[in-house]
């Protein structure tokens, strides 16, 4: 399993040859811990078919005219139960088809999940890599930084964003993303650190290539891995965090739909038909599994010391 | 040790400070004109002219953090701009709500998951076992607003046996204290059943069976006092933790506490209110990190000396 550790290169390898994650190895072979991990193909296929549901779920949110098929309110088949005729996840307190509200908020919660993890991850590596290559003041500032909101927690965090501005979904963006760059920063400067005291960053620096060079072309690649497990993850925390402020009444609000607001919502209709509470819920539970399992089988790939007890 | 608490506790003061400033000065960047908003307020009694004033909104940013950092300090918290109670009074009686609820939450997490998890790593691979490594997998991954609207539709609506909100009765506190518990109860779990796994493949037990020593005796008295350090080591992260879920639990369960009241002060956008538990609750969390930090020192020695590193 070491074979993917660029440590276990001989040292006397060209630089050039380094830079991959997993050199010498075939795809299939970097895909047989993946493909053995039953839990982790599961996750990629959830984490699939929920991709396909969000495009769905955009294309019937922006395409003019489909915006009916989840607006339309018909008020004569209110509350029906899933599998009803015509309505195959039943439909909500004003008759909406459950079907494509379900659709367009996964597209909002995986929307959000997306746009907070390439901001933070964009902010955490940057600031990362600084702190760890250049040290000293410029460290200790940034880590400061880091110290001071990592492990902040992202809801109170949000209320305060709502309250500065107001609510919806840029508060709920801004404010986890103020928190979720930390958790990119620590990990991608920790990595920093033991890399640039590796043999083949020495020999680059030796051989009078620029810092930002080193940073771009020799750095970030042996990072990817590290940082695509950690983003699955954070979606996954990201799309919890704006379902939970939805269900407050902090996030998206009406008409934009939202998981997190439609369980709100049908929590009020339990006693009728505790589907429109549910199927909301289940989608986000699955798309959390989803998205954990892939994380666990990526981490496999790419990070084999990495196991989680 | 004692140098450790002094210079981590400067830091935390220094956290506090920066912390308290940034939530003072967001506050400020609050769409439209505060005291316009506020005398536009159906409830508030008060002139424009006049909520300037007294809010001190003509004078530079720093000079009014200051103002309002010596007010606060000096217990003057100011009333509620919508209901025109005194702070003090919400802070008093929703503190101490808060402080039921995530006493008890934490008290539950960590009662049942030391015997349950200790149980589980005795009886390795048995249906308890893994009984309750599903328990673990559960309260880990469902998200808990979902986690509450399933336990209403079951308790509530099903059997009927648990109100479905509110605090009149002791009855009222059950579901969002298990709500509010089950996350770190999972977490607890895994660590606690993980540890004792490990103490039990210690010279020490092979040493005191040999001794004929009871197995509970061994269980109980050495290996679970041996096994408790990384749950003493957590503990402090898990009270950070619960008291951001306070927002999201309290709200749905409508507990009087004071993520409730932040939550509803955002809402109504109760302008002081909002300021003085957001920069109450960020302190807390900063004074549970600075905890979590000694405490994690505390337990496992090795980590000593490096302390706000």
């Amino acid at each position: 399993m070491t074979a993917f550790d660029s440590s276990s290169l001989p040292p006397e390898a060209p630089i050039e040859a380094v830079v991959a994650v997993a050199p010498g190895l075939t795809w299939g072979e970097r895909l047989a811990p993946f493909l053995a991990n039953k839990l982790a193909v599961l996750g990629a296929f959830l984490t699939f078919f929920f991709l396909v549901v969000a495009c769905i779920g955009a294309a019937i949110m922006f395409v003019p005219g489909w915006s009916d098929l989840y607006i339309d309110q018909r008020l004569r088949e209110t509350l029906l139960r899933p599998l009803s005729p015509g309505f195959p996840l039943g439909t909500d307190q004003f008759g909406r088809d459950m079907m494509w509200r379900i659709a367009a908020g996964t597209a909002v919660s995986l929307f959000t999940g997306l746009a907070v993890t390439i901001i933070s991850m964009f902010f955490g590596m940057i600031l990362g890599a600084l702190a760890g290559y250049a040290g000293g003041i410029v460290d200790r500032v940034i880590s400061a930084f880091i110290d001071l909101v990592w492990g902040f927690p992202v809801i109170l965090v949000a209320v305060i964003f709502v309250g500065a501005l107001k609510p919806g979904l840029t508060a709920v963006i801004l404010a986890i993303s103020v928190v979720n760059w930390a958790g990119f920063a620590r990990i991608v400067r920790a990595q920093v650190i033991s890399l640039k005291e590796r043999a083949f960053i020495e020999a680059a620096r030796a051989l009078g290539v620029p810092s930002w060079k080193i940073i771009v072309r020799h750095l970030v690649p042996n990072m990817l891995g590290t940082s695509l497990v950690m983003a699955s993850y954070y979606i996954a925390v990201t799309v919890i965090a704006e379902a939970g402020l939805a269900f407050i009444g902090l996030g998206a609000q009406p008409p934009t739909p939202s998981l997190g607001q439609m369980i709100s919502e049908g929590r009020n209709f339990l006693y009728v038909n505790p589907w429109v509470a549910i199927l909301p819920g289940m989608t986000i539970a699955l798309i959390v599994l989803g998205l954990n399992t892939l994380g666990d089988g990526l981490r496999d790939i790419f990070d084999p010391h990495l196991r989680r007890s | 040790m004692a140098r450790t608490i002094v210079y981590r506790s400067l830091y935390a003061v220094l956290l506090l400070i920066a912390a308290s400033f940034l939530v003072f000065y967001g506050m400020r960047l609050a769409p439209g004109d505060v005291a316009e908003v506020l005398a536009s307020h159906p409830t508030g009694q008060m002139t424009v002219e006049r909520i300037r004033e007294d809010l001190g909104l003509n004078r530079p940013v720093f000079v009014q953090y200051g103002t309002y950092m010596r007010e606060l300090l000096s217990g003057n918290l100011g009333v509620s701009l919508v209901t025109g109670e005194p702070i003090s009074e919400i802070l008093r009686t929703s503190a101490s709500y808060t402080l039921r609820l995530a006493v008890l939450a934490f008290l539950l997490s960590i009662g049942l998951a030391i015997p349950l998890g200790a149980l589980a790593a005795w009886k390795r691979n048995s249906l308890f076992d893994q009984g309750t490594m599903l328990i673990a997998v559960i309260g880990m991954g469902i998200p808990n607003f979902f986690l509450a609207v399933l336990l209403i539709q079951l308790f509530t609506v099903r059997l009927g046996w648990l109100p479905v909100a509110g605090y009149e009765t002791p009855k009222h506190i059950i579901m969002p204290a298990l709500v509010l518990a089950a996350e770190a109860l999972a977490i607890n779990l895994r660590v606690v059943r993980s540890s004792v796994l490990e103490e039990l493949g210690r010279d020490y037990v092979r040493t005191l069976k040999a001794k004929g020593l009871s197995n509970r005796r061994i269980l109980w008295l050495h290996v679970l006092r041996n096994s408790l350090p990384p749950v003493i080591a957590l503990a402090g992260i898990m009270m950070r933790t619960l008291l951001g879920y306070t927002l999201i639990v309290e709200t749905i369960f409508r507990w009087p506490g004071l993520g409730y009241q932040l939550v509803n002060a955002v809402l109504k956008r109760d302008y002081t209110v909002a300021q003085t538990l957001a920069i109450l609750l960020t302190a807390a969390v900063i004074i549970f990190n600075a905890l979590a930090d000694l405490l994690q020192q505390w337990a496992d020695p090795r980590t000593r000396g490096k302390a706000g590193a």
